[in-house]
């Protein structure tokens, strides 16, 4: 799923400064599940803007702010703004859909693991050439911030990456969970990625 | 005798660490390492050292040379891409840089760029590979060079750090792909200069140890916190009580040289100041010590 964070409320109220009356959308896929920008967030953005002035035109979700076909079906009540609470795919499909001007209520992350929904993890960086396969199902590309996909660097401080003391290094997530699968792990001629797989914008397109 | 020669006839040797200034005055730097000229066969020119901006290495390597010292030209892959570091391994060697070291690099956010776009394309395995590959007359999509390049070239290794079958296997992978010698992380005691001696001895590169003097229990504190296997409890113990631990960090750290003369193949000083205490040392290993032969 793709993490969010919700902006701070002062600071969602000077992006609207101009405008009037306002629509709030949530997202209940990702954001919702995270608890940063669901129908009920949306609703507590609402209740503060309206004790700020604002006039709130309405409140709603969709589901998943990033299907197209949902978002055109959308009509909105008369608005001077909508705040999206999606990921910047799925407020980008509503401000491309509509001509209200849209703007976003929360700061997208990154592409995560939901733990309990108290903490998400960075799983993947989407580097569009998944090598988890060798690697025990664990994804150095995504998990090493220096994204070391031939083996580890000489950082780590007990087990602990050189970057991040409270994370273990990757590499001996990997080694244990490789130990554990009696599977060895060998450092073979090391690869380079290809970075020409992950350049942006990308595009995927599914033979009909 | 060169660094390389030295390293190829299995002499002992000596190298120590320079980095180039934070800013454009290079002078005194020169002045203050010429206590070592004829002693240190090799001065290391740190490349951005813990992601802090410094001159380049690569121009400041050959400011050394211009100056009759030899460099050891670092080259991090944190700053650089293929595109990059190819550039550079070729301007370097057209510069008359012979001597390399290749490592991964410290992270971004542990320096004082914080915000900086890390780039870490390429790793330090792969370093080693392009170095083989220009080395080999082309450029690592295949096409040919105009004059080749041919480089002493070294890596490093950190006894402490983990997992340690995977660091010892990624070390012997460093030596496949062409590293002669290996300089290591600094050590504070005997038995893991020894150890780490002999694992790298293993492989086939030349070990060269790395020293780093302890200037004062914070400093012994700081490292210990960086890597709490490294300095042992006793040192720290015999540093708080000593009256003058800068002076006793020194000590304690030519003890350690000296049982290195013993039975390894090189030493590396990481150290800032005490230039002349430093040259008076290896003059006395070189000239009066029982391994005078060695050197
Ligand atoms: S290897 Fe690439 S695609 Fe696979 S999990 Fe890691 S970042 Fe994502
Ligand atoms: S310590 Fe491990 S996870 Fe951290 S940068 Fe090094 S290899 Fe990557």
């Amino acid at each position: 799923m793709v993490v969010v964070e919700l902006k701070p409320f002062n600071e969602i109220l000077k992006l609207i400064s101009p405008y009037k009356k306002v629509t709030v959308l949530g997202c209940e896929i990702g954001s919702g599940r995270c608890m940063q920008g669901g129908l009920r967030e949306a609703k507590e953005i609402a209740q503060f803007l309206e004790n700020n002035g604002k006039e709130i035109t309405e409140v709603l979700t969709i589901g998943g702010t990033c299907l197209i076909e949902k978002v055109r079906k959308l009509e909105f009540k008369e608005t001077d703004v909508i705040i999206s609470l999606a990921c910047g795919a799925g407020t980008q499909v509503v401000a491309e859909e509509t001509e209200i001007p849209v703007v976003t209520g929360v700061s997208t992350l990154f592409i995560g693991a939901d733990c309990h929904r108290e903490v998400f993890y960075e799983y993947c960086i989407a580097c569009g050439d998944c090598i988890i396969s060798e690697t025990a199902g664990i994804c150095p590309i995504a998990r090493c911030p220096k994204s070391l996909k031939n083996s580890p660097c000489g950082g780590a401080i007990n087990g602990m990456c050189e970057v991040n003391n409270d994370t273990e290094c990757v590499w001996f997530t990997i080694e244990r969970k490789l130990k554990k699968l009696k599977q060895p792990f060998r450092i073979g001629e090391p690869t380079f990625i290809d970075f020409s797989r992950s350049n942006h914008p990308r595009r995927f397109k599914n033979e009909l | 005798m060169s660094f390389s020669e030295k390293i190829n006839n299995g002499k002992f040797i000596i190298t120590a660490e320079v980095a180039p200034p934070r800013g454009t005055y290079y002078q005194t730097i020169i002045e203050g390492i010429k206590p070592l000229k004829g002693y240190v066969d090799g001065f290391n020119v740190t490349d951005n050292q813990r992601s802090m901006v410094r001159a380049s290495s690569i121009a400041m390597s050959r400011v050394l040379l211009e100056n009759g010292f030899e460099p050891i030209c670092q080259f991090t892959a944190r700053d650089r891409n293929r595109i990059a570091l190819q550039s550079d391994l070729l301007g370097a060697y057209i510069l008359g840089i012979k001597n390399i070291c290749l490592m991964t690099g410290d992270f971004t956010t542990l320096g004082d760029e914080k915000g900086a776009k890390p780039v870490f394309d390429v790793d330090s395995l792969l370093m080693l590979k392009i170095v083989k590959t220009l080395e080999e007359g082309h450029l690592i999509n295949g096409k040919e060079l105009k004059g080749k390049p041919s480089f002493n070239v070294g890596a490093v290794f950190n006894p402490f750090a983990g997992p340690e079958k995977l660091q010892i296997e990624k070390l012997r992978k460093k030596v496949e792909l062409g590293a002669k010698f290996i300089q290591t992380q600094p050590v504070y005691d005997i038995e893991t200069a020894k150890r780490t001696h002999e694992i790298i001895k293993e492989t086939g590169a030349i070990p060269i140890i790395g020293l780093l003097p302890i200037k004062s229990l914070k400093m012994a504190n700081f490292i210990k916190k960086l890597n709490p296997k490294s300095v042992p409890d006793k040192f720290i113990e015999k540093l708080a009580s000593a009256k003058d631990p800068h002076t006793y960090g020194w000590e304690y750290t030519l003890e350690i040289a000296h049982g290195i003369a013993e039975f390894g193949r090189g030493i590396h000083f990481m150290l800032v100041g005490k230039t002349y205490e430093l040259a008076k040392f290896i003059d006395y290993l070189k000239n009066e010590s029982p391994y005078n032969h060695k050197f």
